[in-house]
């Protein structure tokens, strides 16, 4: 199958630091047009009319954010770019980072135009070391060719990005954490409302979106919203970096547009599944995700639709399981990463997730209990999802409700 | 003004002002939303979720603890899927929690439990982790105990530690499950924690809990808990003491009463042990063939009297001089000055704010027509500039200093004058350090900057200021040559310092100046704070909240002592005794002939002490003081004392004066009676019984008025303290509103003239006190101070309090836990001058000046400049006012503790 390669675009092409063959590959033409040509308005509308969501899991209307922080007025205003990516089973950040960081830099430069801001940051997961090497290096080219810093194309647009590397906390990539630890704070979730278009970073409107979502930015200027809007299915638009992962036999990145299967991408694309085996599970959306099973294998992968059948499409990691894989087991594993990750502040979080694990080793180590223990956690995670101050303890409701809708029988050992 | 909006609340119609909180709101209405974590002091945290509720518009649930009133919100507070929500939450908090109760503590969480039928077991879906889970104690801290086994992560403590007292020392270790509260890096004890207990007051479990009494108190066994007033610093906090089986046990701050609003230092939460100390006086004592025999009071009252009258008889009325007490209540100085100006006939009467703030008052008075504060302490909370000066207010006035801390984190900009690093340095934007004595230097140069740069307020010069642009031409005129690059060169301030500080005070729309003993304690004192006065003034700084003049008054009651009259000048409530009309006011309220009053100003402290020291005074009272530690040149005083006929000392404990006694009078504390202190921001507070006075011990104004009686006077006699204070009320027009019925709970600032007056947070608002009723500007040319340092003495001694000790430490040396924290005396000594006389770090030293000599230990420290040193004076050990000089002040008499030269040599 052929991918259709936009945030992708450059991978492969050069390597990653020279800037000159990326300024050969077209980076930076869209911010040279933005400043050039147009409006910080005109830029909104059309990120607005090319319908692009947030790819970092969530999926809020990418136009709309720029639109709220462009609204607000303030002195001052922030573009920070969410590259703090830890969801498992998720890598598709680190290529964009790793092997086109310009494309990054552009994007963000675009999205501080837009907005009114002069400064960007770069929230990065501490363990992305190599990340960290080429985007510093590529921020110091850039800088230094005048694609970033002041006066920027003889404009008197400014714009300055610097890198703040994460200390290894999953919850550092909810977009409220990330802030307070961006501000040299302990990394815990804010009270939302407000949210960071008005209140963000040191109390001023901030812009926060995912790496991926920021490196489509050019091509949706340079290539026109309309271009963008008719890629896709059923109302997502555009394309989206699928991470396959497991056990399946060609693992990888690979950007498509919206609307692909779940059976295609497995099957055709990433060779199907690994030693001969049948496929069992797949989780969709990495632990913050939901379980499907062969059965959803036609779904198109795209918003709407994998609501449709109750899953997520998430940040788009695509884990596969085969036949072999003990379910419960898993999930224990899932679970035991929530509970080292649930930061403590909010109490259905902090027990919550540690009694989930707890009451999953009980399960799996086999009991006469379990159809209470299952429904107790269920009960559990539902009065998480409902209470938790922020998307962590929110979340393993998902791929625990998924894993019983599909494989209660396997969980129960009965 | 914000307005009044409409909300309802499970139906109910509830008025609440625009912008408050739901959570509050609903609290207020007494709609018992379940919360744990949320705290009306604090900001916002949403841990505990408990306080969810449902909001018409909006999805699911949401805490109300978060979401601020809008006109028309319609919430449910209570159905039954919100109150199984936050059954469920309790069931998982107990599920982590450790049950075990030991009836030390109040348990907010086990009301709740007990609210959702949670006690019991089989109602619980959540297992027991105790077990599996790790806790974290730390019982290092001298005054609390944490265990997390208890905790409950709600992080009240930590925004107590952080958003109330400014001190950020708390914070939360590990994540998820295994989180706990630690402070500092990890031991409490090696922490910077001060042990104020703010987070021991708003933990809601028994996770953190004071250390003292643990053993002995149960909270079910508590028989009463007291509203009364701090007997320490002059911030006059409220708080409640504490009684089982007639102990006091506990002290906590009281929550909602200004000014403290809960919050405590140290000494306030755990200095108290003195009053309840076995040694406390508790008989009269006379001294018979050098020793002191215990009496009965009807000797020891005839004895006084008879001698009294023999000295006066001889000798005269002015043979005679009294030291009223800043520590006790204002009906105590207000009969004490009472039975010196109308049985005894002298005027010679002081008290110890003639050691701290007589300078500061003087000029104030002078300048303003006012001599105390000028605004509410919490006004510090809202200024936009805090301007404090000589004055170590983290460790002088904890929590005034909260406040600033407060209105640092609102975006205040903080400006520290002082010759030594204070704490407060660690908060401000520029401190200036200028050389000991230097200040009006300094000060001529910070308004020779607001004038160079037009940051002046003209409206204010022109309307406010007493022959406006004259007055200011004339100050314009001595500061011109105040250069920053000459005001360097004398203060060693650097210009750009300077400079920055006179843009952030002079470019402040709201400025407040906290004005210390660092101004006051000099010869020039008068002038230092008349030169600080101009540049308020040329910048219109005063008279509206959040800006003016304020200086923190030390001692708990000194402002009440001065307002009360025991000062050598004036009568209760500031009128002066050389005006006939107010003799004849006073002699008829006190049943007296108004020529027998003296017209004449009596002596001031230090002066009365010299009189002595000549002969000219024979006989002395000194009540609630202890001269032979507080006052200057020691060796001189010990002398005076011992010159002395007949010495009567009425205290609560022997100290360092009473073997100078002929006899000794036991009192009662603060505690064991009633009464009203007045405290820095003009708040006249109760103070109430909490306990019974040890073995005979009295209430000071009884004492004295038996005295009045043994000595024939017809005086009125009171049946109680509240009689007293409505007698002094009919004299002073500033305390004439008020009553005791009125500061129940509640105190009232004065001035307040009539009983329907809410009493005044801000004065000068319209005019000064002057008899222009404007301000007066009194330009100051800098001289250079009589006291330099030589070969002989080469170091200049400043003097100053610590946060653990108290004046003379008669009261805070009996607590073991304010002993711990500040066991022993030192000297502060610059690498710089250590290295040159070879001292090391705990070297023993002799410190020596013209007037005397000690010996004490050496710390080695950048906190004081490079020629000067430091010491804390509260220690009887190695008393400092052995060091200091009895040099006056020439207007307010006040000594000059700060500057003394020394030399140190190792021993």
């Amino acid at each position: 199958m052929q991918e259709t390669r936009i945030a992708l675009r450059n991978i492969g092409k050069y390597d990653g630091k020279t800037l000159n063959d990326a300024i050969e590959l077209g980076v930076f033409n869209a911010l040279g047009m933005t400043i050039k040509h147009f409006s910080n308005v005109d830029i909104i509308e059309s990120i607005i009319h090319s319908n692009l969501r947030g790819r970092g899991g969530a999926g809020f209307p990418t136009g709309l954010k720029l639109q709220y922080t462009a609204s607000e007025d303030s002195d001052q205003k922030y573009v920070i770019c969410n590259a703090d990516e830890g969801e498992p089973g998720t890598f598709k950040d680190r290529q964009i980072m790793e092997q086109d960081p310009y494309l990054l830099l552009e994007g963000m430069a675009i999205a501080g135009f837009a907005i009114g801001a002069d400064t960007g940051y770069i929230y990065i997961r501490g363990e992305y070391y190599k990340s960290i090497k080429r985007l510093q290096y590529a921020i110091d080219q850039a800088t230094e060719a005048g694609f970033l810093g002041n006066e920027i194309f003889e404009s008197d647009f400014n714009f300055h990005v610097e890198l703040r590397v994460g200390a290894g906390s999953y919850l550092c990539g909810e977009e409220l954490t990330l802030l307070e630890s961006l501000e040299g704070k302990r990394g815990h979730p804010r009270i939302k409302p407000p949210f960071p278009a008005q209140k963000g970073l040191f109390q001023k409107p901030t812009l926060v979106n995912n790496v991926e979502t920021l490196a489509h930015f050019p091509e949706i200027i340079s290539r026109g919203s309309d271009w963008y809007q008719s890629l896709g299915n059923n109302g997502s638009s555009g394309t989206k970096i699928f991470n396959l992962s497991g056990d399946i036999n060609k693992p990888g990145y690979y950007e498509f547009e919206f609307g692909i299967s779940l059976r295609e991408l497995i099957y055709e694309v990433g060779g199907g599944i690994s030693n001969e085996k049948k496929l069992k599970a797949i989780l969709l959306g990495g632990a913050a995700g939901t379980f499907v099973s062969e059965e959803q294998l036609d779904t198109p992968m795209d918003y709407d639709s994998l609501r449709h059948i109750g899953a997520t499409l998430g940040s788009g990691a695509v884990i596969v399981l085969h036949e072999d894989r003990d379910l419960g087991d898993f999930l224990e594993n899932i679970l035991r990463f929530f509970k080292h990750e649930s930061c403590g502040k909010c109490t259905p979080c902090r027990v919550g997730t540690t009694q989930l694990h707890s009451n999953m080793k009980k399960i799996n180590k086999g009991s006469s209990d379990n159809t209470n223990l299952l429904d107790k956690m269920l009960k559990e995670a539902n009065l998480m999802k409902a209470t938790s101050l922020c998307p962590l303890g929110q979340s393993p409701i998902m791929p625990l409700s998924t894993a019983v809708k599909y494989f209660k029988k396997e969980l129960l050992k009965a | 003004m914000s307005e009044n909006i409409k909300l309802y609340i499970d139906q109910k119609e509830i008025e609440a002002k625009s912008g408050s909180n739901l959570l509050q709101v609903a609290k207020d209405n007494g709609i018992a939303i379940p919360n744990l974590c949320y705290h009306k002091k604090l900001s916002p945290t949403g841990a505990c979720r408990l306080c969810l509720v449902k909001i018409e518009g909006q999805n699911g649930m949401i805490t109300s603890c978060s979401t601020v009133v809008k006109e028309g919100m319609k919430v449910i507070a209570f159905d039954q899927e919100l109150e199984d929500t936050r059954r469920g939450l309790l069931d998982a908090l107990l599920s982590e929690h450790n049950e075990e109760y030991d009836s030390t503590y109040t348990d907010d969480l086990q009301s709740l439990v007990l609210r959702y039928d949670l006690d019991k077991v089989e109602n619980r879906d959540a297992e027991s982790l105790i077990g599996v889970l790790d806790f974290h104690q730390d019982f290092s801290s001298r005054v609390l105990k944490y265990d997390s086994s208890k905790c409950i992560k709600c992080y009240r403590c930590i925004k107590a530690c952080d958003e109330v007292q400014g001190k950020k020392v708390l914070s939360m270790n590990e994540r998820g499950i295994n989180s706990y509260v630690v402070a500092g890096i990890g031991v409490w004890d090696e922490s910077e924690c001060d042990g104020c207990g703010e987070c021991v007051q708003l933990c809601p479990t028994g996770a953190l809990v004071e250390k003292p009494n643990l053993n002995f108190i149960d909270i079910n066994k508590i028989d009463r808990k007291v509203q009364s007033t701090c007997p320490y610093c002059g911030v006059g906090c409220q708080m409640d003491f504490w009684v089982q089986d007639e102990k006091i046990v506990r002290v906590t701050g009281v929550e909602n009463v200004l000014p403290n609003d809960g919050r405590l230092c140290v000494k306030g939460r755990f200095g108290y042990q003195f009053i309840q100390k076995p040694d406390r006086l508790k008989k009269p004592l006379i001294k018979k063939n050098g020793e002191f025999v215990e009496a009965e009071w009807e000797e020891a009252i005839k004895l006084i009297a008879t001698k009294f009258s023999e000295i006066k008889n001889i000798h005269g009325s002015n043979a005679f001089g009294a030291f009223a007490s800043a520590k006790c209540s204002n009906e105590d100085d207000y009969i004490f000055q009472r039975f010196f100006r109308g049985v005894i006939g002298t005027n010679n009467i002081d008290n110890c704010a003639r050691l701290c703030h007589a300078s500061t008052v003087a000029a104030v008075q002078n300048a303003l027509g006012g001599g105390a504060g000028t605004n509410s302490i919490e006004d510090y909370a809202s200024a936009d500039c805090i301007y404090v000066t000589g004055n170590n207010i983290i460790e002088t006035h904890p929590v005034t200093a909260t406040y600033i801390k407060q209105g640092k984190a609102k975006g205040a900009i903080i400006v520290v004058v002082d010759p030594k690093y204070t704490q407060l340095v660690r908060y401000a934007d520029v401190w200036l350090q200028p050389k000991i004595g230097t200040d009006i230097a300094l000060l001529n140069g910070l308004i020779h900057v607001i004038i160079r740069d037009n940051l002046i307020d003209k409206d204010f010069i022109e309307n406010r200021v007493q022959d406006n642009w004259q007055a200011f031409e004339e100050l314009k005129k001595l500061t011109n040559k105040y250069t920053p690059e000459y005001v360097e060169k004398i203060t060693n301030v650097p210009t750009e310092k300077l400079e920055q500080a006179a843009h952030i005070y002079g470019n402040s729309k709201r400025a407040m100046i906290a004005t210390g003993m660092g101004m006051s304690q000099e010869i020039t004192g008068v002038n230092n704070v008349y030169s600080l006065v101009n540049m308020c003034l040329i910048t219109g700084n005063i008279g509206r909240k959040g800006a003016g003049i304020n200086p923190p008054r030390g001692q708990n009651n000194v402002q009440g002592v001065s307002d009360v009259g025991c000062l050598p000048n004036i009568y209760p409530g500031y009128l002066s005794v050389s005006d006939s009309a107010n003799r004849e006011l006073v002699a008829n309220i006190w049943n007296l002939e108004a020529q027998n009053l003296p017209s004449k100003p009596g002596l001031t402290a230090v002066e009365m002490m010299h009189a002595a020291h000549h002969g000219d005074i024979k006989a002395m009272y000194i009540m609630g003081e202890n001269p032979l530690i507080s006052d200057p040149n020691l060796g001189h005083v010990e002398e005076a004392v011992k010159n002395l006929e007949f010495l009567v000392v009425q205290d609560i404990f022997n100290n360092d004066t009473t073997p100078f006694a002929d006899v000794i009078l036991p009192a009662a504390s603060f505690a064991e009676k009633n009464g009203t202190f007045t405290n820095s921001d003009r708040r006249i507070n109760r103070i109430r019984k909490v306990v019974d006075a040890p073995g005979e011990s009295m209430d000071d104004w009884k004492i004295i008025e038996m005295i009045e009686q043994m000595m024939g006077s017809s005086m009125p006699q009171h049946k109680n303290a509240s009689e007293v204070f409505d007698e002094m009320a009919r004299i002073m027009p500033i305390y004439a509103g008020v009553s005791w019925t009125r500061i129940e709970e509640h105190g009232i600032q004065w001035p307040c003239p009539t009983p329907n007056h809410p009493g005044t947070d801000t004065v000068f608002a319209d005019k000064f006190g002057t008899p222009s009723g404007k301000a007066i500007i009194n330009p100051i040319e800098y001289r250079p101070q009589t006291e330099r340092a030589s070969e002989e003495f080469p170091l200049i001694l400043n003097s100053g309090r610590l946060l653990y000790q108290y004046h003379t430490s008669t009261l805070s040396g009996r607590s073991d836990e304010l002993n711990h924290f500040a066991p022993t005396h030192f000297i502060l000594v610059n690498p710089a001058n250590a290295s040159k006389m070879n001292l090391d770090e705990a070297s023993k030293v002799r410190v020596s000046s013209k007037q005397g000599s000690l010996e004490t230990v050496v710390r080695i420290s950048t906190d004081v400049a490079e020629g000067e040193v430091f010491m804390p004076w509260h220690y009887n050990d190695a008393k400092v006012n052995m060091l200091t000089r009895d040099e006056l002040d020439p207007t307010s008499k006040i000594p000059p503790y700060k500057l003394t030269a020394i030399n140190i040599i190792a021993i």
